[in-house]
């Protein structure tokens, strides 16, 4: 499993952006340090470092037009072309999809990439998650969670006998 | 009759924030040139009222994830200076190493994904790395020693969270940085290759005349090239302590910018950043830099904007040399902290930000609570000249298409790796030519 992680991006600060975040920390409550938990807060250029030679369920928050919030889009990163929408940074920085060029450019690419991006509607600082984002985030959980149980077994058992 | 034309590019890519540039220019000459600044006013320092003075360095971090580490230090340093406290020699090293691994990673993130595609042709760094992967990937091996400093020493690479007044949470026992040396050895010879990468780019040929010359305004130290502390000093024989700031300079309020603009009181504009810190204390640079510099024929004064490319690797040299040093010369505090009382007082601090002059003044109450704050990042103190280095810059450039006119606008600006979330987000260019050729 060690091949494995899951990274969150986003802000835990601001609303919908923090689901990300929160996932990451309920589902690391779940597998303990069975798959290395990463929170990026935005440094794209690190990510290519986090990811590399992984393979990486990877959630954010977006917010996409014609979209219902709450709605929850599947991507593997590394087929489908990704948006320059999705996941925008500031300009300074790199968004993802500019990430994943530039991880194949250099070759710094995750071995797999399962990109779960929830639709948000509130960014406000300081603001909690939207009703819709919240029960979106414990779907992405649950399947992040069932995924990597299934490929492992569970995380090891520490009752000793 | 003139025809008037307009260009419109909606974001300048490659800076940090939002903003516009307004320029009007027909055969004859550059009218007008406005840096506006949309990116709503953030008030941080009206918020800072009433918070306890220990939360200054932490909240104002906040203003910037590229150099939280300066507006921690300038944060903590005028707190400091408020209520008497003098950090030991040991605290301080750290501040220095900190901010070594803060200007490692600004820098590198500039010279290699923002500026360098510049110089070659490239419309972004994603662009140039399909054809240059191997720069890049040096670019991302280097930045990451720098984030291996601040990790260690703030606790996480973007907004570190171990820095307090009086000097850290925690401070890290020697056998913990050194494992840091190997790294920095390493990167330390690719910021070297740099250096000398980034000397052979094209530059632009950009000197101001010899009665319009930049005053280049930096913190000067005799015994170190500046950090964090030092007087103000000027290349035209500014040499002011931080606290006399308030009297030589000034924030003017520009009606089409939500930013204000600083000058000196007796001459206006006036220029900060890498440049200025060298032009000012190249002498105090390492032997190896300077022995760097001068097998590349880099002069000890600059005065093309365009090659503070070279400079700021010049710079990140200089940062892993540093580190290098005090890591080998590291003895750990006695304390992590000097324990403060809060007393009614007012205390000012300038540091260097990659980017600059970062000055900080806070006004604290008997229980130290806040009750002024003004702080003035490096962005807003260039403002009015890269304005003027538009203006000065165009007439030989009318000739370009509209496309290659606007990219080297762009350029121009990128000399100065403004960060308009600090001086107040995208940049949006608009250009306004009047075709006197269709008279």
């Amino acid at each position: 499993m060690t091949d494995r992680a899951i990274i969150s991006l986003g802000n835990r600060f601001r609303g919908d952006d923090s689901v990300g975040p929160y996932i990451l920390h309920r589902i690391r409550q779940h597998l303990g340090d069975m798959v290395p938990c990463i929170e990026n807060g935005g440094d794209m250029t690190q990510l290519l470092e986090q990811w590399r030679d992984r393979r990486v369920c990877l959630v954010d928050a977006v917010l996409a037009e014609g979209r219902a919030v709450g709605d929850v889009i599947r991507l593997d990163g590394l087929a489908a072309p990704i948006a320059h929408s999705v996941c925008g940074t500031s300009s300074h920085g790199l968004n993802l999809a500019e990430a994943i060029e530039l991880g194949r450019a250099v070759g710094a690419l995750p071995r797999s990439l399962d990109i779960y991006a929830i639709c948000g509607e509130n960014f406000a600082t300081s603001a909690a998650l939207s009703p819709a984002v919240a029960a979106a985030a414990a779907v992405v959980e649950r399947e992040i969670v069932n995924f990597l149980m299934a490929q492992t077994g569970g995380p090891p058992c520490t009752n000793s006998p | 009759m003139t025809e008037s034309k307009t260009i419109k590019v909606d974001y300048l890519a490659r800076v940090e924030g939002e903003g516009a540039l307004y320029i009007r220019y027909d055969d004859g000459g550059v009218h007008d040139v406005k840096l506006k600044i949309f990116e709503p006013p953030r008030f941080f320092e009206a918020f800072m009222r009433g918070r306890d003075y220990l939360e200054a360095p932490d909240i104002t971090a906040r203003i910037c994830g590229i150099c939280p580490v300066a507006y921690q230090m300038s944060a903590l340093h005028a707190m400091e200076d408020a209520l008497g406290l003098a950090p030991t020699p040991e605290l301080r090293a750290l501040r220095r190493l900190i901010y070594c691994g803060e200007w490692i990673e600004s820098h590198t993130l500039h010279i290699y994904m923002l500026h360098a595609p510049d110089f070659l042709g490239y419309p972004s760094a994603v662009a140039m790395a399909k054809d240059h992967p191997q720069i890049v990937r040096d670019g991302l091996q280097i930045k990451k020693a720098g984030n291996a400093i601040v990790n260690l020493l703030g606790g996480r690479e973007i907004h570190p969270i171990n820095v307090r007044v009086g000097g850290f949470y925690r401070v890290p026992a020697a056998t913990e940085l050194h494992p840091l040396r190997e790294q920095l050895l390493q990167a330390r010879d690719m910021a070297v290759e740099t250096v000398r990468w980034a000397a052979s780019l094209p530059f632009p040929k950009f000197e101001r005349a010899a009665d319009n010359q930049y005053e280049f305004v930096a913190l000067s130290n005799p015994r170190e090239y500046p950090m964090n502390e030092g007087r103000i000093a000027s290349t035209r024989g500014l040499d002011i302590a931080v606290r006399d700031y308030d009297h030589h300079f000034r924030e003017e309020q520009v009606d089409y910018t939500n930013a204000l603009h600083s000058v000196i009181n007796a001459r206006g504009a006036y220029f900060v950043g890498p440049i200025a810190r060298y032009n000012l204390n190249c002498d105090r640079l390492s032997p190896l830099v300077r022995q760097v510099a001068d097998d590349i024929g880099f002069p000890p004064f600059c005065a093309n904007p365009f090659q503070s490319i070279v400079v700021r690797s010049l710079e990140v040299l200089y940062a892993f040399d540093e580190a290098l040093r005090i890591i080998d010369s590291y003895r750990e505090p006695q304390q992590p902290y000097l324990k403060s009382e809060p007393r009614a007082a007012t205390g000012c601090a300038a540091t260097e930000a990659p980017r600059g002059l970062l000055y900080h003044r806070y006004s604290i109450d008997e229980r130290g609570k806040i009750t002024d704050a003004k702080i003035v990042a490096p962005t807003s103190q260039n403002q009015k000249t890269i304005e003027t280095d538009l203006r000065l810059m165009l007439p030989q450039y009318l000739h370009l298409t509209e496309e290659k006119l606007q990219h080297q606008c762009e350029q121009a600006i990128r000399n100065y790796d403004p960060c308009i979330s600090c001086s107040t987000h995208f940049l949006k260019l608009h250009l306004d030519r009047s075709d006197r050729s269709a008279e």
